[in-house]
């Protein structure tokens, strides 16, 4: 057995990072319990059961769709020829970058009544009215969904063409010896090999999708999310939009439970190919086919979108509101910044005493701290402001008490609750990117300098954290590119009159006049790319 | 005997380097066969090309009257040739029972279960078949593997390197027993080691193998007594190399001089003994060697000698010899060959510090 350094004030300050991360969100479930208001009933009596089917029918629906999207452009990029390969293997990660409001509002543009497409079929077939001929309308629950899952879908082609490219040649190599043709080999050994890939990437959809607020907002497709938001907003009732939280909240534990268990059957899948493998071939039919349904999904989830957006921006460039864009993008900058760098610094001190504690329960506090994700930026948001607004009333009672002058709303009402909320919700980021780190640095290296007579702190200093640096720089990152996106949180939180660049364009799109802040929903769009651009480097490098 | 697989002129190449080259084989109903030779040799190429893994450049396959050549290329799925993989390759998410069904799906349910339970029975896993395959030790994995190609009824069994992942300990008794399984059910099998030792005692027949070509086959017996060249000698171990020089039918090293009769002499060839083991002797005298290396084994004390002039054109180093006697470690010696068929070999160089 190894003899462990124990700092008892790393311990400790561990678990009161981790509980401090937490405390929030176990006060909004004890105050949304013990809710007993009038308008908690009246809302059950009246139109919560529809939000709870809506909310059950999106995640139905994009996980059906992200699971149509990305299993099989994962099967076709990793164990096909197809021809662009190559390209697409990076292309079909793209859509990430795009926030899902942004593109539901360039679709929504596109196909309106008044957009483009259906003014130029007007003109064609020259039909008067809305009665002459049947559109379809993107505005709605399905359209909503088909938008979230065109951003999403990315996650399960990730993963699940990750799980193909892992998967040992040889189980296919037997497959044939005992008489199976490729598609039978496909369909009997890699697509249930791949199963475990699948329910992960789906639950971390359902994830997001339960977090989505703008998309479905814009589309007027009431949700959970949507009654949290208009419950405290419009009926200033936080105790009720605590309850209908904690509602959404025990949805989302319920997929994390589910991940959870799927992750527990991913133990097989761990065996890393030695030899390439055996690639499908394709008839020239099945070439064109595949290659049309990967672009195609390309071109929808990133490539058209981003050209209209730019189309968008420089059409509009003289009415574009320069001033209050570049105020907005200071506020993301410095909320980013802040965010990711106390995410990362609080990551890197948890994966650390995890590490070098040893012992079991060392755990938990990064487990902790990492469970934020799972919660809905506007949940997090309602935890908040039931956490913080109590505490802001003490704060100012005891001034008065102390004869000092009322600092006023210091915790709920200042920059502090948007960045406590970032870093809770993104913090999961940070505690993976850099534990995927530590696990590459050999557990010797963790004793070897006590053999050279070097102390632990000194080993930390001069071995782990040099060693660590290139995960600090992507954990810090990819915290920043989330914090720049997150928009449902942030819209809450924010104080009087402090916009960032994601409210900004949710406020445009809501007032529909994206076309002046396009370049607002572009810088988000090129932000967004950069961990994907990151996330390819780091693929090729191994 | 008919022969159940015929490999004519065999010619592979991947990557445009050429791995296989010429390639003669053949293979009787029942027969096993092992394919030996060092790492990179082409040994696993020539299984898969068997498998119908790797397309083949010229020549043919002939497995049981299916004959697979450049313009009839047969799809692995077609051969009827059942492959054990080195890590046996069972799929995971599937239990014992299933594994072995899995090829099956072309027989009624009734058949299948019919089959597999005789299967089981024979292999002894009647008590593991509800069980997944990481539940399971590494000999009871390769069974499962071989019960799952034998469901197929295969023409031939491949095995890659089957006792690798096999405790040293359980390996003699595996081999025992798989060999008995496969001459009871009279299945022919191409197994592939490095391990000279498994040859022996697994194979009807060897193969032995250098830059994708067989260079010698036969009877384990044959090769052992009759190697063809050095590389055989070498590959297989058969003892130690002692640097000679010939003029006319006269042979002289520095552990004695001999005559040989049938010897022909190309110009500027060298020429290499190969020594056995039991053909050398501890004699009383001038010393000639020096003991480098002791090491105890079952046949008594096993020491690597060098002689002690090593500047002597014909000095050797690490001669294998066993002996029941305790020499000590740079104790000076005086050893003498033993007279028997001697067995020369040519060779470029002197050198032999493979």
């Amino acid at each position: 057995m190894i003899s462990r350094v124990n700092y008892p004030i790393w311990s400790i300050t561990s678990w009161l990072i981790a509980l401090a991360l937490m405390a929030p969100v176990a006060v909004m479930v004890f105050s949304g319990l013990t809710a007993n208001s009038d308008t908690l009933t009246h809302l059950w009596q009246t139109v919560l059961p529809h939000y709870v089917v809506n909310t059950l029918l999106l995640a139905l629906y994009v996980v059906v769709l992200v699971i149509l999207f990305g299993v099989p452009t994962a099967a076709i990029v990793s164990l096909t020829n197809l021809k662009t390969r190559n390209v697409l293997r990076w292309a079909l990660l793209l859509p990430l970058a795009m926030p899902a409001y942004v593109i539901a509002y360039l679709y929504t543009d596109l196909f309106d009544y008044a957009g483009p497409i259906q003014r130029q079929l007007r003109a064609l077939f020259s039909w008067q009215s809305p009665n002459d001929y049947w559109f379809f309308d993107l505005r709605t629950l399905t359209g909503a969904a088909v938008m979230i899952a065109l951003v999403l879908f990315p996650y399960v082609y990730m993963l699940v063409r990750t799980a193909f490219e892992h998967q040992d040649p040889q189980l296919i190599k037997a497959g044939k010896s005992l008489g199976l043709s490729d598609k039978q080999c496909f369909l009997r050994i890699s697509l249930p090999l791949a199963r475990p890939a699948i329910a992960v990437s789906a639950s971390l959809v359902l994830m997001e999708t339960l977090a989505d607020f703008a998309t479905v907002q814009y589309f007027a497709v009431n949700t959970l999310t949507t009654a949290v938001y208009d419950t405290w907003l419009e009926y200033g009732e936080l105790s009720t939009a605590n309850a209908i939280a904690s509602l959404l909240m025990i949805m989302v534990l319920l997929s994390v439970a589910a991940e959870y268990r799927a992750r527990a059957h991913q133990r097989h899948q761990l065996s890393a190919s030695k030899e390439p493998l055996t690639m499908i071939i394709l008839t020239p039919i099945q070439q064109i086919i595949g290659n049309i349904y990967c672009w195609l999904l390309v071109l929808a989830g990133f490539i058209f979108p981003f050209v209209l957006l730019l189309d968008m921006t420089i059409q509009y460039l003289d009415s574009t509101e320069f001033e209050q864009l570049i105020q907005a993008g200071m506020n993301s900058l410095k909320v980013s910044i802040y965010a990711a760098t106390i995410a990362s610094i609080l990551a890197l001190f948890l994966v650390l005493y995890r590490r070098l504690s040893g012992v079991k329960r060392s755990e938990v506090p990064l487990l902790l701290s990492g469970y934020g994700y799972a919660i809905p930026g506007t949940v997090l948001a309602m935890a908040l402001l039931a956490t913080f607004g109590p505490l802001d009333h003490w704060i100012n009672d005891l001034a008065v008490w102390l004869n000092l002058s009322k600092p006023g709303l210091v915790l709920s009402g200042s920059l502090f609750a948007v960045i406590f909320a970032l870093i809770t919700r993104f913090s999961a980021i940070a505690n993976g990117t850099i534990t995927s780190g530590i696990t590459k640095i050999p557990q010797s290296l963790d004793i070897a300098p006590e053999s050279l007579g070097v102390g632990k702190l000194h080993t930390v200093l001069k071995v782990h954290l040099p060693l660590l640096k290139s995960s600090f720089i992507v954990a810090w990152l990819l915290v920043f590119v989330e914090a720049m996106k997150e928009l449902p949180a942030v819209l809450v939180l924010r104080p009087f009159n402090f916009d960032t660049l994601s409210t900004q364009v949710y406020q445009m799109i809501s007032d529909e006049r994206l076309e002046q802040g396009a370049i607002g929903a572009l810088f988000i769009v090129l932000f967004g790319l950069l961990p994907i651009i990151v996330l390819n480097k780091k693929e090729k490098i191994h | 005997m008919s022969d159940i697989l015929t490999i004519n002129q065999l010619s592979v190449s991947l990557q445009k380097n050429t791995i296989l080259a010429d390639i003669n084989l053949s293979l009787t109903s029942g027969e096993i066969l092992g394919l030996v030779g060092p790492s990179g040799c082409g040994k696993t190429t020539l299984l898969n090309t068997i498998a119908g893994f790797n397309q083949l450049n010229s020549g043919s396959i002939i497995i049981d009257k299916l004959c697979i050549n450049n313009t009839n290329p047969v799809p692995a799925e077609k051969r009827n040739v059942g492959v054990i993989f080195q890590d046996y390759a069972l799929f995971p998410h599937l239990t014992v029972w299933q594994n072995i069904a899995f090829g099956l799906s072309k027989e009624t349910k009734e058949e299948q279960k019919l089959r597999i339970e005789k299967l089981l029975i024979l292999l002894g896993l009647m008590p593991q078949a509800q069980k997944f395959p990481h539940q399971l030790s590494g000999g009871q994995q390769q069974r499962v593997a071989i019960a799952r190609s034998l469901a197929v009824r295969p023409k031939i069994l491949l095995l890659d390197e089957p006792f690798s992942n096999i405790d040293a300990r359980l390996r003699n008794g595996l081999m025992i027993e798989l060999r008995h399984l496969l001459k009871s059910l009279n299945i022919s099998a191409i197994f592939v080691t490095h391990n000279k030792d498994e040859v022996f005692s697994f194979a009807d027949k060897i193969a032995l193998m250098h830059h994708g070509k067989i260079i010698q086959a036969g009877t384990p017996r044959e090769v052992f007594d009759h190697p063809n060249c050095w590389q055989v000698a070498d590959f297989l171990q058969i003892g130690s190399w002692l640097p000679v020089n010939v003029r006319e039918k006269q042979v002289s090293t520095v552990l004695g001089d001999f005559t040989v009769e049938d010897l022909i002499l190309n110009n500027g060839e060298h020429f290499v003994l190969l020594v056995k083991p039991q053909y050398i002797s501890l004699i009383p005298g001038n010393a000639n060697s020096v003991v480098k290396h002791i090491s105890f084994t079952e046949h008594g004390y096993h020491y690597l000698l060098s002689s002690i002039d090593s500047s002597d054109p014909l000095a050797f180093e690490d001669l294998s010899f066993y002996s029941q006697s305790l020499l000590s470690l740079e104790q000076e010696v005086r050893l003498q060959l033993i007279p028997h068929s001697y067995q020369l070999f040519a060779h470029q160089t002197h050198s032999f510090s493979t």
